[in-house]
């Protein structure tokens, strides 16, 4: 195998010095001449009819360029189930719901226009329980005609609606073995009930979204996304536009988590830029992304385990329940694939899983870094060490015993492949000295150790495709469309690059996410790119290579297999020949074979047949990333509070391309892991978001997650055979196992199981309280 | 009738004129009319820090502050901290030590630093992480950045 000179190596970040200078460019920071600020009015009340709108007072303002209701809003929806008008037409469905909007030459015009539109509503009934939601005869039903809305097309089956149940948007199942046996031949039976609260991902920049209208009718959008090309077919789609007249670019994003998947930002300003045939700004408030941000949905997690005295897996039930809100978005696919959470490390003889996304009146949801693995692994590795708790297990062995191994087949019927869960354990177990005895109290802290297992599945039959150009100069222009949301795409991409033509990474040039300019891409989700952008990445560059050796091995006299390139010159095999790339170019600077030198690479991820009913597949998933979590927390037995002192995370993404940055993402998520655990909840009423600001809604600061020397992020890669360089993909993996490892260290140090998250102080207060109330001797 | 003045800010050692009105912020100022992009918004509620910049050598919250009130003060935002293209050791350190990622929070936790800096040249990591508690960061955990910051302060 030959050595790797660049991919492995922790180059700096081909942005770094754009950010640090203040220079790089998000397109909240665009102005075009003539531009105009678009603001958003929005339902005041969860589910009601609009009777009439009256925007006169507001078409009468100078400073207002153009005003929309629904009624100038497309027929086309949007959402994986296409459910929801880009302004609502009749009726509205959650607290905040977009129902008219205005373009103003600034953002003061445009807030005050807002609030001389007159809307006449009639209140309906709302409906905010999910259980009571989901159930045949719920007294109110949030889609009427559900199942006569047209679907967003997948290459796999995602859509099992369910008639008898009309506020089910989906239900996904997985079947295999005999429960019933399983359970019977079981030692120990244990059910438990999970929760996770719905959270926000909190991009430290809002939600935006720049449309010009072009002179031939199209559109130009610059947009704060991770997938444009979706954003892009939806717009056409919208707007009735041949995909030639749309272009949608994506600048640097500041922070995504998938909060920016939804298509309604674009779409609004595209409609307020087409009616003001001027260029339009939209931004959303901070209390807007609380409200029309598609957070996380919250999800309940049933578990019933049958296990063997040893600790063996028999059986295992599952149910999930997601409250997805008033409209579909992504969390239908949410549902389906948060399941992948607890199929990708056990092995399970007998598995049943039921998972539904709910309708209800509080605000849409959609996809949120871990995709709903996060909430499902929250309550599978809870489960493991209450399981261990019962049969008196190690927590580590419970694990090591019941791990896939490689060659297994998981509970999907797909077989196991570069596995790397039990390297990480050892590994993250040996750090934190898992064996160890030391001090569990100081004053009024506890000290408790907990560990946590992970994985991170990347979703099939997902495309890529990337253009190489070679310039005279031997520099290597690569175009894709792997957004760089602060997870480093661009320059894992440029590594691979720079392997492939032996340079360094300051001779490739990325041109990336314009769909004027870069090839199709599925777009920077589900911790792909590496893996997909990569591999198409590998072809374009092999592509290319192919036609300058071509080129080179006439005028070198030899043939093209004995030709190798290393910084941008052509040498051959085992003699002193050697030719520049320059020396291709006239110095006039053409090609002196005619065109350019150019290739194309394109990697499509596997599809294989899926069985709906039982979820059976060869390839549900394209692969699995694995890893693990162990942390030290002190709590407070005084006051509830719980200290997160030690983070270890141990990840397998295969090959690393650049092990900083795979760090960098472990860190990160640790201190989304630690918010998610501690602190977030967005807290809802009657469907209105009662925190929808950072005052509220607090995730980790600086002074909420452990000390620099106490962080420690590990590497075991199992190299894949299908990635470039043996790399899988990697970022979402970091969050997934945190929130449990944590709650099993309160376990380990107080007694105490919290099965719903956030873990509040006032949560574990109440708890210590009212078992230290219960030994107080009666007065 | 305009309800606009006329005002002088000092940024980043350059003056500029320009027309607020009184509720104006110094964020939309620095942003809007002066083209000083660097400088974010992320809460426009002092929540976050993204828009913080240097006072008088003190962090604020540019979007809490007037601009009209900015008058008289040394401003220095994130585009005013290289010097001819040579990076401050703070910039340099955050490339150096991996601690940039969707960079959003970057410009203000740079200045944060800096301030820092400016009254505790060599600072625990307690003292920094108190230092930048104000900026908040949802992509790196700040365990980088506090490494960047710490490495910084070493080289002066």
């Amino acid at each position: 195998m030959t050595e790797l000179s660049i991919v492995g190596r922790s180059v700096p970040r081909v942005d770094a010095l754009a950010k640090v200078t203040g220079k790089a460019k998000y397109s909240v920071d665009l102005k075009l001449p003539g531009m105009l600020h678009g603001k958003i009015l929005r339902s005041p009340y969860p589910h009601a009819r609009i009777v009439s709108i009256d925007t006169s007072e507001v078409e009468k303002l100078a400073r207002v360029k153009a005003v929309v209701t629904g009624q100038d809003a497309p027929e086309e929806r949007v959402g994986h189930i296409r459910d929801r008008y880009i302004l609502a037409r009749d009726t509205v469905r959650f607290v905040g719901e977009a129902v008219a909007a205005v373009a103003a030459d600034s953002i003061e015009a445009a807030e005050e226009a807002l609030e001389l539109i007159k809307v006449d509503y009639e209140e309906l009934p709302a409906i905010f329980d999910a259980e009571e939601a989901l159930e045949p005869r719920a007294s109110v039903i949030v889609h009427p005609a559900l199942l006569q809305c047209a679907l967003t097309p997948q290459p796999y089956p995602l859509y099992r609606f369910e008639p008898d149940r009309p506020n089910v948007y989906i239900h996904r199942q997985i079947r295999k073995g005999d429960m019933e046996k399983g359970f019977r031949e079981a030692d120990f039976v244990l059910e438990h009930k999970f929760s996770t609260p719905a959270v926000q991902h909190s991009c430290l920049e809002l939600h935006n979204a720049v449309a010009r209208p072009e002179p031939d009718g199209g559109l130009t959008v610059w947009d704060s996304t991770h997938i444009l090309f979706k954003h892009k077919a939806d717009l056409c789609r919208l707007f009735r536009l041949p995909p030639s007249k749309v272009r949608v670019v994506s600048l640097y994003i500041g922070g995504c988590f998938g909060g920016k998947a939804g298509t309604i930002v674009p779409a609004i300003a595209s409609l307020l830029a087409l009616k003001a045939r001027r260029p339009v700004k939209l931004v959303f408030n901070r209390d807007e992304v609380f409200v029309d941000g598609a957070s996380r949905a919250a999800m309940t997690i049933n578990i019933k385990d049958g296990v063997m005295k040893d600790g063996t897996l028999l059986a295992r039930e599952m149910r999930m329940v997601l409250n997805a809100g008033a409209y579909s978005g992504s969390t239908t696919l949410v549902t389906k694939n948060a399941t992948f959470g607890a199929v990708g490390s056990y092995r399970v003889p007998n598995f049943k899983l039921d998972s539904y996304a709910v309708a209800t009146n509080d605000p849409p949801t959609g996809a949120f870094r871990g995709y709903g693995s996060t909430e499902v692994i929250w309550a599978v590795e809870s489960q493991m060490d209450m399981l261990a708790a019962e049969l008196d297990i190690d927590p580590v062995a419970i694990r090591r015993r019941n791990l896939l191994k490689e060659g297994d087949e998981d509970v999907c019927g797909m077989r196991t492949c570069s596995m790397g869960a039990r390297e990480c354990l050892e590994k993250v177990a040996r750090w934190i000295e898992w064996d160890k005895e030391s001090p569990r109290e100081e004053g009024p802290w506890k000290k408790g150790k907990g560990i946590a297992l992970g994985n991170k599945y990347t979703m099939p039959a997902t495309r890529s495709m990337v253009h190489v150009k070679v310039h005279q100069d031997a520099t290597i222009e690569v175009r894709h469309s792997a957004h760089e949301v602060g997870q480093g795409s661009g320059t894992a991409l440029a590594q691979i690059a720079a392997e492939e033509f032996g340079t360094s990474v300051d001779k490739i040039r990325m041109v990336f996410t314009d769909t004027a300019l870069t090839p199709y891409d599925a777009g920077s989700v589900s911790s792909r790119s590496t893996f997909h952008t990569g591999n198409a990445l590998l072809r374009a560059c092999r592509d290319v290579k192919r036609r300058i050796f071509e080129m080179a091995s006439a005028r070198l006299e030899t043939q093209p297999k004995d030709l190798h390139l290393r910084e941008g010159v052509i040498l051959v095999q085992g003699s002193d020949k050697s030719l520049r790339v320059a020396d291709l170019f006239a110095p006039a600077g053409y090609l002196l074979e005619g065109g350019e030198l150019s290739g194309n690479g394109t990697f499509v991820g596997p599809l294989e047949s899926e069985d709906a009913e039982t979820g059976q597949g060869k390839r549900p998933v394209t692969y699995y990333a694995h890893g693990a979590n162990a942390v030290e927390v002190m709590v407070n037995v005084e006051t509830g509070e719980v200290r997160v002192v030690k983070n270890g995370t141990c990840f397998d993404m295969g090959q690393p391309i650049n092990p900083k940055l795979c760090e960098a993402q472990m860190e990160g998520g640790m201190g989304m892991g630690i918010g998610g655990a501690l602190y977030e909840e967005i807290l809802v009423a009657k469907g209105e978001v009662l925190n929808p600001n950072f005052l509220n809604y607090k995730f980790p600061s600086s002074l909420d997650v452990p000390a620099c020397g106490n962080v420690k992020s590990m590497i075991a890669a199992v190299p894949h055979d299908e990635g470039p360089y043996g790399a899988k993909g990697f970022s979402e993996g970091g969050l997934v196992a945190v929130a449990p490892a944590i709650a099993n260290a309160i376990f380990n140090a107080t007694g105490l199981r919290i099965r719903d998250l956030p873990i509040t102080k006032e949560k574990v207060f109440r708890m210590l309280k009212s078992i230290t109330d219960k030994e107080l001797p009666p007065k | 009738m305009s309800r606009k003045h006329a005002i002088e800010l000092k940024i980043n050692g350059d003056i500029h004129e320009v027309l607020v009105e009184p509720r104006t912020t110094l964020l939309h100022v620095l942003r809007e009319d002066l083209a000083l992009t660097g400088t974010k918004e992320g809460c426009n509620a002092g929540d976050c820090g993204a828009c913080t910049v240097l006072m008088d050598h003190k962090p604020v919250a540019s979007c809490l502050f007037l601009a009209i009130e900015a008058q008289g003060k040394e401003i220095l935002t994130i585009e005013g901290l290289d010097q001819q293209g040579r990076l401050h050791p703070l910039q340099q350190a955050f490339i150096d030590y991996y601690a940039v990622q969707c960079g959003f929070c970057t410009p203000g936790m740079i200045l944060s630093a800096k301030a820092l800096f400016d009254k505790n040249p060599q600072p625990t990591e307690e003292e920094v992480r108190e230092a930048i508690s104000g900026n908040l960061c949802r992509c790196t955990g700040y365990v980088k950045i506090v490494e960047a910051i710490l490495a910084a302060s070493q080289q002066r």
